[in-house]
């Protein structure tokens, strides 16, 4: 038998429904319609499976994540902090060139390449953010799990993934593109090239983190159900995005380093 | 004479009844929403940087919500569909709670709040029946957020409905993380207001400090 690639999915549909089956939840019946429209609303099949992913999660968090990022906020002044994120989101303007192009939209491709080659030399290699500041060219984030969005595909089941945070099949599969599409990926390579990569990635991470200190603090303190919260702000965010209704773009979640600037406040909760 | 009072009777009636089907037709009025939103930010800013002791302060807090939210409407939109599995005597609570909650929520963070300064953002813009206001929201060593006010109409005065951050609407998440709780306590609405207890208790503790 040829295995063709539409017997592959039931294929990895097998391989991985055992640890599914154990962690599904369970769908309302249809005489509550209410229930019905809700558990569509969540769009989380396997949330007994995601909540416990969102554990393992938050105790990295608390022993790991937030630690450090707190350490870097106290150690680390905020002007360099600043040139830090500048940095890290100007090596991040090529993936958001491919993508702004990918769904058509010049005007924005425009501004990205711009700031690119302004930044990246009246900026000094990106530290400063001379397009946005003295020039009005200010950031905005895209990646492939929008492009696919804007080229209509779904966004699949609600997925909690550890470090990387909510997600889904489709933001999680333009992760993975967005890694793959961006040059750094791929120049050069040995000892000296992966620890820049290495470190970008790690850097990425502490940064993000530490622009998500207010805003999951707020949520671990105040909400009932931070798993709840953080999955309807995520979608809800993912929304918003999709449709470049956002102003300054955040990273919330997947997308570590998504773009420049501030990531939002929560609303004063 | 009686036909004439008729007339006059008929034309107020109708004035009132087009000028009412008027101003819901039109919902909130930007700019009315705009200055409305100014104003109580204005007062609550006030408030927030007062010197006065925390009592004080929080009740000063209290009487700008209660007169600027729809505490009732949002309370119900959150509560979504437990509302009708609620009793009334849980209803009854559940508002109290919600109540208290937004008020202590802010109270908890005076401290924080400290030195926050606000000012009007980019035009307002419609969304349905409602107007979305927004602001820039300044604190010390903080970059500045931006926040949009959902203002409604309600009973011919504007009021908060929804409060949202970079696309995230506050009730909708709110909504979500209540029925969470609700759904997974077997749908018992008493397991949420044990929860809005508990968590107003943790929020006054952090007042004192």
């Amino acid at each position: 038998m040829r295995l063709t690639r539409h017997a592959l999915l039931p294929l990895l549909l097998a391989a991985f429904l055992p640890s599914l089956l154990g962690a599904c939840a369970t769908r309302p019946t249809a005489d509550d319609p209410e229930a019905v429209a809700e558990f569509k609303q969540n769009n989380d099949p396997i949330e007994p499976f995601n909540r416990g992913s969102f554990a393992v999660h938050q105790t990295i968090d608390r022993y790991a994540l937030e630690p450090v990022a707190r350490g870097y906020r106290n150690v680390v002044p905020q002007p360099v902090r600043t040139g830090v994120r500048n940095v890290l989101a100007n090596l991040r303007t090529p993936v958001i060139f491919l993508n702004d192009v990918l769904q058509g939209e010049s005007r924005r491709a425009g501004d990205t390449l711009g700031r690119f080659v302004v930044n990246s030399t009246l900026g000094v290699g990106g530290i400063f953010d001379v397009a946005g500041n003295r020039m009005g060219v200010r950031a905005h984030d895209e990646d492939f799990g929008q492009t696919l969005a804007k080229w209509g595909v779904g966004e699949g089941p609600y997925l909690f993934i550890p470090i990387l945070g909510p997600s889904n099949p489709r933001d999680l599969g333009g992760f993975g593109v967005d890694i793959a599409s961006n040059p750094l990926t791929w120049v050069g390579q040995g000892a000296a090239v992966d620890g820049l990569l290495w470190g970008r990635a790690g850097a990425t991470v502490v940064d993000t983190r530490e622009g998500l200190l207010e805003t999951l603090d707020d949520v671990n303190r105040t909400s009932l159900d931070p798993y709840a919260t953080l999955r309807s702000a995520y979608r809800q965010r993912r929304r918003a995005e999709i449709g470049n209704r956002t102003g300054a773009p955040a990273a919330f979640g997947t997308g570590f380093g998504a773009g420049a600037g501030e990531p939002s406040a929560p609303a004063g909760r | 004479m009686a036909s004439r009072r008729f007339f006059f009777g008929t034309a107020l009636a109708l004035a009132a009844a087009t000028g009412g089907r008027d101003a819901r037709a039109q919902g909130a009025d930007p700019a009315r929403a705009a200055q409305f939103i100014q104003a109580t930010g204005q007062e609550l800013v006030a408030a927030l940087n007062s010197n006065a002791p925390v009592e004080r302060r929080r009740q000063q807090v209290a009487s700008i919500l209660r007169k600027a939210v729809d505490v009732e409407g949002v309370g119900r939109f959150i509560l979504g569909r437990w509302w009708r599995q609620a009793s009334p005597a849980e209803q009854q609570e559940y508002m109290r709670l919600f109540e208290e909650t937004l008020i202590r929520n802010l109270s908890a963070r005076f401290g924080e709040y400290q030195g926050v300064r606000f000012s009007l953002g980019r035009a307002q813009q419609r969304a349905e029946e409602d107007v979305l206001v927004n602001t820039i929201i300044e604190r010390p060593n903080i970059a500045p957020f931006s926040l949009d006010w959902r203002v409604g109409n309600v009973g011919g005065q504007p009021k908060v409905v929804d409060v949202i951050a970079e696309g995230t609407s506050l009730r909708l998440t709110q909504r979500s993380e209540y029925s969470a709780v609700v759904q997974r306590n077997n749908g018992q609405v008493s397991a949420l207001l044990a929860a809005m207890r508990n968590q107003i208790q943790q929020l006054a503790a952090r007042e004192g400090r």
